[in-house]
């Protein structure tokens, strides 16, 4: 079910991200202030707004879940979370490695944006333990849903209340005053573009293994004559053992 | 051919902030990479599981306590997508 597509979208993960890195290393010009160390800003401001973006679409998968009560919208919010955890992780790594090369500091506390980039970020790392406390996977999914639109929704506050306040040290990209030339700006959109499909392919590889575990799971059942689910121990990572379908003569098939 | 068009590439200044900028991609290779050795790790539990669902399978019906009146359980038919 989430394995259709994956190939041609990992195939063309893999020729984004060599076009973005080819564009960024021997098309786009060096910029005049700061020089080689501006092609960082390639992989640190789209691994950023990919990051912003999953979050907010994590909240939007919850209000799905809530809505419909169908567990794969809280697996996809989980996982879509989780990516956005880890690319979160990136930007904050690539970002102390430029600061430090252009501040000469790994961190600055003054500077707005980066502690409201960690302030996210520490937020969501509680997501996972607010899962794993919970153990009646009902009851779990549906307050890590609450968390996720809750957590979502700040996401796009924080960024506007970060551009209203007035002390500017961390450079902007885009906006309205963003000067960007030609190349770089065609850059720019090819990294995003690349790094928006390296993020949509690792989630559907995410979805795709855990279907496929939870397949293997409800299969193991009908194999061993088991009628009810057991109970699984304690995750932060959804159930989807009562959602997977998989037709009775199907699985009297490979019995046979 | 290929020297010819690796003359034609500019050089990078990696005298300057070479460092940095390699340490910046370094940090997204190893992230993808290391996501990818998980990946790799899963498959292989996924494998193992699959192999011992055909060994499960090929068992002849009753050897393993298997009921086979729940196979064709209507109930179970229904359950939701």
């Amino acid at each position: 079910m989430y394995g259709k597509g994956l190939r041609a979208l990992s195939i063309s993960t893999v020729v984004a991200v060599a076009v973005s890195l080819g564009l960024v290393f021997f098309y786009a010009p060096l910029e005049a202030e700061q020089g080689f160390l501006q092609k960082i800003f390639y992989v640190h401001v789209p691994l950023a707004i990919v990051a912003l973006c999953g979050f907010v679409l994590g909240g939007l998968l919850a209000i799905q879940h809530l809505r419909t009560r169908d567990p794969r919208w809280d697996m996809r919010s989980y996982v879509v979370i989780h990516m956005s955890l880890i690319f979160a992780v990136g930007t904050l790594i690539t970002g102390s490695i430029w600061a430090k090369g252009s501040w000469g500091h790994w961190w600055v506390w003054s500077e707005p944006t980066l502690v409201s980039f960690l302030i996210v970020f520490l937020l969501y790392a509680t997501y996972q333990p607010l899962r794993f406390a919970i153990e009646d996977p009902e009851r779990q999914s549906r307050y890590a849903s609450v968390f996720a639109i809750t957590a979502g929704a700040f996401v796009p506050m924080n960024f506007i209340a970060v551009r209203l306040s007035t002390a500017y040290l961390h450079p902007r990209v885009l906006g309205s005053t963003s000067n960007l030339p030609g190349p770089m700006a065609l850059t720019f959109v090819v990294s995003l573009l690349a790094m928006a499909l390296l993020f949509a392919t690792l989630c559907k590889y995410e979805l795709t293994a855990k279907h496929t575990r939870a397949q293997i799971r409800a299969l193991r059942r009908r194999l061993a004559g088991e009628t009810a689910a057991p109970t699984r121990p304690r995750s932060a990572a959804p159930a989807l053992q009562h959602v997977t379908t998989m037709p009775a003569r199907a699985a009297g098939r490979s019995a046979l | 051919m290929l020297a010819a068009a690796l003359a034609e590439i500019p050089a990078l200044p990696l005298h300057t902030a070479g460092k940095y900028v390699a340490g910046a991609y370094v940090v997204l290779f190893a992230l993808v990479l290391i996501y990818v050795a998980i990946m790799a790790l899963r498959l292989s539990r996924i494998e193992r599981d699959l192999g011992e669902l055909l060994s499960m399978s090929e068992r002849p019906a009753g050897v393993g306590g298997q009921d086979q009146s729940a196979e064709h359980d209507p109930r179970r038919e229904s359950a939701p997508a």
